[in-house]
């Protein structure tokens, strides 16, 4: 069984096309997605927190309001809440307007809230609350100011839609190559009578397959590795957890989508149709089990059938421990359903394969 | 237990089989795909140390008789038994002590020579190294490439290499050299008879009568699952009613006198003019005579007698061609 494994990863490592949807398709979009800086993308979303309740506070918000690059939100309920939200990412600014602040009042500053994520918009921030700052102070005519607000920077894990993304195309990688490889190589060992040919040989033909996961696993591995590597060290991507908490979720993953592999084998008549058939159950996968945008901002129920699809967990666990330092016990919620998933697909794939 | 056998076989050739026949024993062999029978009450046994052919056109039965033997499907009723190992309840045990060569059967595309002989190896506890493989089959500079980088014959030479990986006391072949040319199927047959100098039985199909003929010392004639004759080349063109076949080539289309001045004066078991003459090159017939002394000399005054203008004549030997279509009333093409 070594030597099958073996002959299967020198036979995986010669298949340019393999080479190709496992490492360099998933690589591009690593490198695209690290080139575009897509947190200047959008609004920033800013809440403010206002104490004053005053035309002078009233004037600022109007203002803000009036930003085009700015998205005012619904204020949190304290300050140490609202600085908890920014520095989970969910809220890019805080701003507080302190009980004093009027018109001719004493000089006491708005504070703002953010984190480094993003240093050319907050200058950009900073900037438009100082002149909005001080021209309601001075509405009334009153003397020129002193400095009107104090940066409070956030110390935070501020995650980036890159940090997502990369995660996401891990669970990516792993899915499309473990399925699209799988369907095409079993297909055309069946088409080339090559089952057939390993079942005149005593092989235990369980061994046959066992050897064919093991050496997906590698490659699933093998590409997990790169594309964080890459991810890391050449765009800068944080990965706050233990990485070797990866591997279990690896694992659990790759099983599950080589199963999905080996029933799309048992249907298409062609090394083409498997082809076909496994970029059909990839690509939507890919989009609606979050990859590159949150499942929630899906409507209507999709958010539960996006949930439900084998990728979304997989992602979720993924992100839970590589950005959220999670461990494994508490993702233990998505590891059960990636194993419940394995089964499924396993007792599938062992129903309806054929040798010939 | 019922036997099929044009010859009507005697208990005694049953014995005498079942006692011989310690490489392949099939009794009673069924095999239904639904309601279509493929195999519908095959008996033979292959004896040790003999060369063995299935003959049949396609469709007869022969590969699914074969993949019942090897284990690949398991027979609808009949019995089974490799090298006194009954199949398929033994099957792992005769996997291991033959060699299979399959129909149209392709390698692992990323692997080379060297390697996937290697790998079939590995399957198995008594193996031979792949270079004494590859020097038997005439592949001894090739262990570095990979079989699509191969030749039709090649090709095939490699796949019976592939089928001895575990010094095999059998080799199954299905239809080795369907699809070579005239030179590739010579060298193939050069190495079939190589394996079994060396010992080795071989059971082949082919739907080629002088392969049949050439290589095989006793023959099954398969059609529509059920085996029509078993016996020596020989023995089979000595049996059936044709003894000769003449090809006429007439410069004019033979007149009714004329027909019946060659049938009455030969005893023509079969008349028949050959489809496919183009015009010009005159008009083909093919007379085949019956099994008996005057039948050579009837034929030659017949001729003189009819005064046909021949373009051309040819008298030739009774061959399976022959045997196959007496047996079964239809010609055996690719």
């Amino acid at each position: 069984m070594l030597a099958l494994t073996i002959a299967n990863l020198k036979m995986l490592a010669r298949n340019r096309q393999t080479t190709f949807w496992a490492l360099f398709f998933p690589l591009v979009l690593v490198v695209a997605f690290g080139l575009f800086d897509l947190n200047s993308l959008g609004a920033a979303e800013l809440a403010v927190l206002d104490r004053a309740e005053t035309p002078a506070a009233a004037a600022v918000v109007r203002g803000l309001k009036a930003v085009p690059a700015v998205r005012v939100v619904v204020a949190p309920e304290s300050v140490a809440a609202g600085r908890q939200l920014v520095a989970a990412g969910e809220l890019d600014y805080l701003v507080v307007i302190p009980e004093e602040f009027a018109i001719g009042g004493p000089p006491t500053p708005l504070e703002l809230s953010f984190t480094a994520a993003n240093e050319e918009r907050n200058q950009l921030i900073l900037g438009i609350l100082r002149q909005l700052a001080g021209d309601a102070v001075q509405e009334g005519g009153g003397p020129e100011p002193p400095p009107l607000v104090a940066a409070r920077p956030v110390d935070s894990r501020q995650v980036s839609y890159f940090d997502l993304v990369l995660l996401g195309l891990v669970g990516m990688g792993i899915m499309t190559n473990a399925i699209i490889s799988v369907a095409v190589r079993i297909s055309n060992y069946r088409n080339l009578s090559i089952l057939k040919r390993m079942l005149v040989t005593p092989l235990a033909i369980w061994k046959f397959f066992a050897a064919e996961v093991a050496a997906q696993l590698v490659l699933a591995l093998a590409q997990a590795g790169i594309i964080l590597a890459v991810g890391v060290w050449v765009f800068g991507a944080q990965l706050n957890g233990n990485v070797l908490y990866l591997l279990p979720v690896v694992i659990l993953g790759s099983l599950i989508f080589l199963n999905i592999g080996f029933i799309l084998s048992a249907w298409a008549n062609s090394p083409a149709a498997a082809s076909g058939m496994g970029n059909a159950v990839a690509f939507p996968m890919m989009f609606f089990a979050g990859v590159f945008f949150p499942t929630a901002t899906l409507p209507w129920l999709l958010p539960y059938a996006a949930e439900a699809l084998p990728l979304a967990p997989m992602l979720t666990a993924l992100r839970e421990i590589g950005l959220q330092e999670a461990t494994l016990g508490q993702v233990w919620r998505e590891l059960a359903l990636l194993a419940g998933w394995v089964v499924a697909t396993g007792v599938a794939a062992v129903r309806v394969f054929r040798f010939s | 237990m019922r036997l099929e056998g044009a010859w009507g076989w005697g208990v005694c050739d049953i014995l005498l089989d079942v006692i011989m026949a310690d490489a392949i024993w099939v009794a009673g062999l069924v095999k239904k795909f639904g309601s279509f029978t493929a195999v519908d009450g095959v008996s033979f046994g292959v004896a040790a140390g003999e060369i063995f052919g299935i003959l049949g056109p396609n469709g007869a039965g022969k590969t699914t008789t074969l993949e019942i033997i090897e284990g690949l499907q398991r027979p609808t009723a009949g019995e089974v038994r490799v090298l006194g190992l009954e199949s398929p309840r033994e099957a792992s045990r005769i996997k291991g002590r033959i060699g299979v060569q399959l129909q149209s059967s392709a390698y692992f595309n990323f692997l080379s020579l060297r390697e996937i002989l290697g790998l079939l190896g590995s399957f198995y506890p008594r193996r031979r190294p792949a270079e004494e493989l590859l020097e038997q089959v005439g592949l001894g500079e090739q262990g570095g490439k990979r079989v699509n980088q191969l030749s039709g014959g090649q090709r095939q030479r490699f796949t019976v290499a592939a089928s001895l990986v575990n010094e095999p006391e059998l080799v199954i072949l299905d239809e080795p050299t369907t699809g070579l040319d005239p030179q590739a199927r010579r060298n193939l047959w050069d190495l079939i008879r190589d394996i079994h100098r060396r010992g080795v039985t071989v059971a082949l199909t082919t739907h080629y009568m002088e392969e049949a003929e050439s290589l095989c010392q006793r023959v099954a004639i398969m059609d529509r699952g059920k085996l029509a004759a078993i016996d020596t080349p020989g023995n089979l063109v000595g049996q059936i009613k044709t003894s000769y076949t003449v090809k006429l080539v007439a410069a004019e289309p033979l007149t009714e006198n004329q027909s019946l001045a060659l049938g009455w004066g030969a005893s023509i078991g079969l008349l028949s003019q050959e489809p496919g003459a183009a015009p010009g090159e005159g008009y083909p017939y093919l007379l085949r005579l019956d099994n008996n002394p005057e039948a050579l000399n009837g034929i030659l005054e017949g001729i003189v007698r009819s005064g046909v203008t021949l373009k051309h004549l040819e008298i030739v030997p009774a061959t399976l061609e022959d045997v196959f279509l007496e047996l079964t009333g239809k010609e055996l093409r690719d």
